[in-house]
């Protein structure tokens, strides 16, 4: 690498003395030629194993790249259980690709395989008619509708917290856009018969854990309330994009709550199961709990004063993100350069993208992509050109239908939930020549 | 009359001596530069042999252990604490404080139901406070 480093150098040194002395048009000419494909060599050196105690630099969190049954390599946060994150060139188009979507599961029996002649979904509890379903019977007995919703971890973005708190350390790449197609939850619910005087509808899946089996470590189920008008949009998905889903994705039905944080979005769902009281296990509370303030921002001094009021976490607060160029390649001063991203929110559609190259002092509007729904991930392009040589911060910033628009303020929670500050991305402008 | 002859010769001289050198320089920047390199070299992964029944899926899940940190209560956190969970879920954390660290230890007794003898607990916890608090953690 030193060697390289000097050889280059030199070189430069030589073409400087080369270029002063020559008045040969032909020569300087075809010398240029050489210097635009010229490159330093691209560095031996891999990211940091873990960052900290300041924030994650990086667009993605920093572990290596492994490879999942059924899935491309992805970037590792833990392997047991998987918790896998989707490299950022994967979210250059609006649909994330099945292989690519990112991981998190909670307990360490992860299902491997399921036999679908014993496997049923069951809808139980505080129904007239306990119901159960195979895989075959929710395909040919109900109406299949698709929606395009994004699946964003609760914790995506942790990384980017001041100061750093526990928990999986994601970047960015704890999202994923895709077309979900199975069957309506009010077409189940309805079919078991929902009691008077039930409160909410509990989720759980196949995975188990090693402790004890009434307790956080032992099962993951998650509720909503049944007066939520979300459970009217929500999905019991057998389709994702397509296709079956991946076994690390939940197949062979996963729920899908649109605008919701993933974290309701039960994989390999199994039981529905009406409850005539709150849900109140570990996983309901305290964990995946947010402060009941604007943006779900505190501090960690009013978190210790016992100060701040949690409550479940919900919907997804607005989000965009620069995609291409990624800051790899250098681009040569006065070219045009296409920006491209994803922008979306749990509140509604997305229905502005800007761009900003002074720091969020001058907004310029990008070009929407097609609209495939007010969940899914919303394309967005810009042409941008660096003028000068120098570095350049490129802002994106994305409003909602409801108004709602990223701030350029940071967020701060126990949970390290609700990241959804304006993103920045420095850009490099060489001489052109 | 001799200086009109002998400039342009002199002249094609000097071009030609450019051109030699910025061959040299154009070969050296265009080719051939390579460095050994360890860096993003993972197998291929194959595809699993599907069989048309009714099992899905099969495949077992690759563990990836992590190199901890030597020391007093390695064995405690390697026993207890991979019961429910890879130690990767100690390397992947940023740095966190002492008091971080023990709570986290608590939460997993508490909150979720780890059984971790209360001599074990205090290992356990004194070892991540003397390997992984921002002062202390090395890689």
């Amino acid at each position: 690498m030193r060697d390289a480093k000097n050889s280059f150098l030199s070189r430069r040194a030589l073409l400087k003395t080369l270029g002063a002395a020559s008045g040969s048009l032909a020569v300087s000419r075809w010398m240029g030629s050489g210097m635009a494909v010229a490159q330093e060599p691209a560095a031996e050196k891999a990211v940091e194993s873990f960052t900290g105690p300041g924030a994650n630099p990086h667009w993605n969190s920093v572990g290596p790249y492994i490879t999942e049954p059924q899935k491309a390599p992805l970037l590792l946060l833990t392997d047991r259980p998987v918790q896998i994150e989707t490299p950022r060139h994967y979210f250059s188009t609006a649909f994330t690709p099945n292989a690519a979507f990112y991981v998190r599961w909670h307990l360490d029996g992860v299902p491997n395989s399921v036999d679908l002649k014993e496997w049923r979904l069951r809808i139980e509890g505080n129904v007239g008619k306990a119901q159960a379903f195979s895989l075959s019977e929710l395909m040919e007995k109900f109406k299949a509708v698709s929606i395009a919703a994004v699946n964003q971890c609760s914790g995506n973005s942790r990384s980017k917290f001041q100061p750093r708190v526990p928990g999986g350390q994601w970047g960015n790449g704890a999202m994923g856009n895709a077309m979900w197609t199975g069957v309506r939850l009010r077409e189940l619910l309805d079919a078991a018969g929902v009691k008077a005087g039930s409160a909410q509808v509990q989720f759980q899946g196949l995975e188990t854990g090693s402790g004890p089996k009434d307790m956080g470590s032992g099962r993951f189920m998650k509720s909503l309330d049944l007066a939520n008008p979300v459970l009217d949009e929500c999905i019991v998905a057998y389709s994702m994009n397509g296709e079956p889903l991946p076994m690390l994705n939940g197949f062979p039905v996963r729920l899908v709550v649109p605008g919701y944080f993933a974290t309701y979005w039960m994989k390999c769902l199994s039981w529905i199961r009406v409850l005539e009281a709150t849900d109140e296990n570990f996983w309901m509370k305290p964990a995946y709990r947010i402060p009941d303030t604007p943006r779900g921002d505190t501090t960690p001094a009013d978190v210790k004063a016992g100060k701040v009021n949690m409550i479940p976490i919900n919907k997804m607060p607005v989000r965009s993100f620069l995609i291409s160029p990624d800051g790899a390649s250098k681009i040569p001063a006065g070219m045009a350069v296409t920006l491209r991203g994803i922008a979306f929110s749990g509140y509604g559609r997305v229905e502005r993208v800007d761009i900003s190259e002074d720091g969020g002092k001058s907004w310029l509007s990008a070009k929407l992509g097609e609209d495939h729904g007010p969940y899914s991930f919303r394309t967005w392009e810009a042409a941008w050109t660096p003028r000068l040589a120098g570095r350049h911060s490129i802002a994106v910033r994305a409003t909602d239908e409801k108004g709602n628009t990223q701030p350029d303020e940071p967020v701060w929670n126990p949970g390290g939930y609700l990241w959804n500050r304006i993103e920045k991305q420095e850009l490099v402008a060489g001489i052109a020549g | 009359m001799q200086r009109k002859t002998r400039v342009p010769v002199l002249v094609s001289v000097f071009c030609t001596v450019l051109m030699l050198a910025a061959a040299s320089v154009y070969a050296e920047l265009q080719k051939g530069h390579y460095q050994s390199a360890a860096l993003g070299q993972s197998q291929q992964a194959g595809l699993s042999e599907s069989l048309p029944d009714a099992e899905y899926g099969g495949s077992a899940y690759p563990l990836y252990p992590p190199e901890l940190a030597a020391g007093e209560g390695k064995a405690e956190v390697e026993g207890y604490c991979s019961v429910c969970h890879s130690t990767r879920y100690i390397t992947m954390q940023p740095p966190l404080p002492a008091a971080a660290w023990e709570a986290e230890v608590t939460k997993m007794k508490k909150a979720l139901g780890a059984t971790i003898p209360n001599e074990a607990t205090a290992k356990i916890i004194g070892y991540l406070q003397t390997h992984y608090t921002p002062e202390t953690r090395k890689e």
